[in-house]
């Protein structure tokens, strides 16, 4: 018997899996990339990091605006929750939150916050609720990113600006 | 023996096939990707959000990783200029436009390899609030190898394909509701040196 067609058929059924499994892999392979680089240069997880303004010697993550101040931290409430506190500056600002997957579960910018500071507990359920005023939000995964955009609004606003996001922080609770 | 023989090789093919073809859909096509044109700007309804297929998810995580929902930021991309030809550092481009409907905005060069295009100004954008206007208000951005007056994007020295990138911060309640209908500038190309 010809087994020809079986080897193949297989084949092709082998590589129709290998295609699913890295369009579904990817996106976790390219986020822990970026958490990695973001960990190692904060010093760790659940610690922001200030870079400098993007020019195109920056290669750590894709497709960044030079027209924004960009401050990360790589979240980790496998264990404890995350509190995240900010000043918000008058100019756009966002704080977004990103699952492992890349997804962007969270977003509030300058005009949805009602003072001039802004205070969320990220958490992996809701029992981080208990005896906290602040806002909870709950994470689809244990791990991800957070991510601060500050529009530098002009040059002569940039050293506030750059002042004011140097004071986001991301401390376990 | 001969067996073993035959299951490494059908995976190694497999392997090729399956993994090649993924990687081939998502790096081959033009710029991002996504569903909604407007002239030569491209985008997709999905960017950051969970209902993202596992397909845009993973070209986002490529070309866009930690990008906004469309609610909060709608990031248009071009490959090509108006005529379809795709953008080449050597040749010269205009933007010409007005104020799209956002907060902010801004338009943004990035080489083949997805970073900014290095060159000797450090100039890789401009922005609603950074630009120089037209008495009109209108607004012209050149893009090219050589010096031009005004807000002029250069793309440095070496040959190759970029991209450019239209961010819109805080779009109107009927530009995130429908991209497709946003009124987004022309890129028209000029001079290109054989």
């Amino acid at each position: 018997m010809k087994t020809w067609p079986i080897w193949i058929a297989g084949t092709i059924v082998l590589a129709a899996v290998l295609h699913i499994l890295t369009i579904f892999a990817l996106p976790y392979g390219i986020m822990d990339r970026a958490m990695a680089g973001i960990a190692a240069q904060a010093g760790g997880v659940n610690k922001a990091l200030y870079p400098e303004p993007a020019t195109a010697g920056s290669r750590g993550i894709v497709r960044p605006s030079p027209d924004l101040l960009y401050t990360a931290c790589v979240y980790d409430i496998g264990a404890r929750p995350l509190r995240i506190t900010s000043p918000v500056p008058d100019t756009y600002w966002s704080l977004s939150m990103f699952a492992s997957n890349t997804d962007n579960f969270f977003v509030v910018n300058d005009r949805q916050t009602k003072t001039g500071g802004i205070e969320i507990i990220l958490a992996t359920d809701d029992t981080a609720k208990n005896g906290n005023d602040a806002q909870v939000v709950i994470a689809p995964s244990s791990r991800g990113i957070i991510l601060f955009r500050s529009l530098i609004a002009s040059d002569a606003a940039r050293p506030e600006i750059d002042a004011l996001r140097r004071q986001s922080r991301c401390e376990p609770l | 023996m001969k067996l073993v023989l035959k299951l490494l090789a059908s995976f190694v093919v497999a392997l090729v096939l399956g993994v090649g073809s993924a990687l081939l859909l998502l790096r081959g096509g033009a710029g991002l990707g996504g569903a909604i044109a407007v002239g030569p700007w491209t985008t997709s309804a999905e960017t950051g959000s969970a209902d993202a297929d596992p397909y845009t998810r993973a070209r986002i995580a490529i070309g866009g990783l930690l990008a906004l929902s469309r609610s909060e930021t709608i990031y248009f991309t071009a490959a090509t200029d108006d005529a379809g030809a795709p953008l080449r550092t050597r040749c010269a481009y205009r933007i010409i436009g007005t104020d799209p409907p956002a907060r902010w905005w801004s338009i943004t060069a990035y080489g083949a390899d997805h970073f900014l295009i290095p060159n000797p100004q450090d100039r890789y954008s401009f922005g609603g609030n950074t630009l120089a206007r037209e008495d009109d208000g209108s607004f012209v951005i050149f893009v090219g190898p050589a010096a031009a007056d005004g807000n002029w994007i250069p793309t440095g020295e070496k040959d190759g394909t970029f991209t450019l990138t239209l961010r819109l911060y805080n779009p109107n309640e009927d530009a995130a509701r429908d991209p497709s209908r946003i009124e987004l500038p022309r890129i028209a190309g000029e001079a290109c040196p054989s």
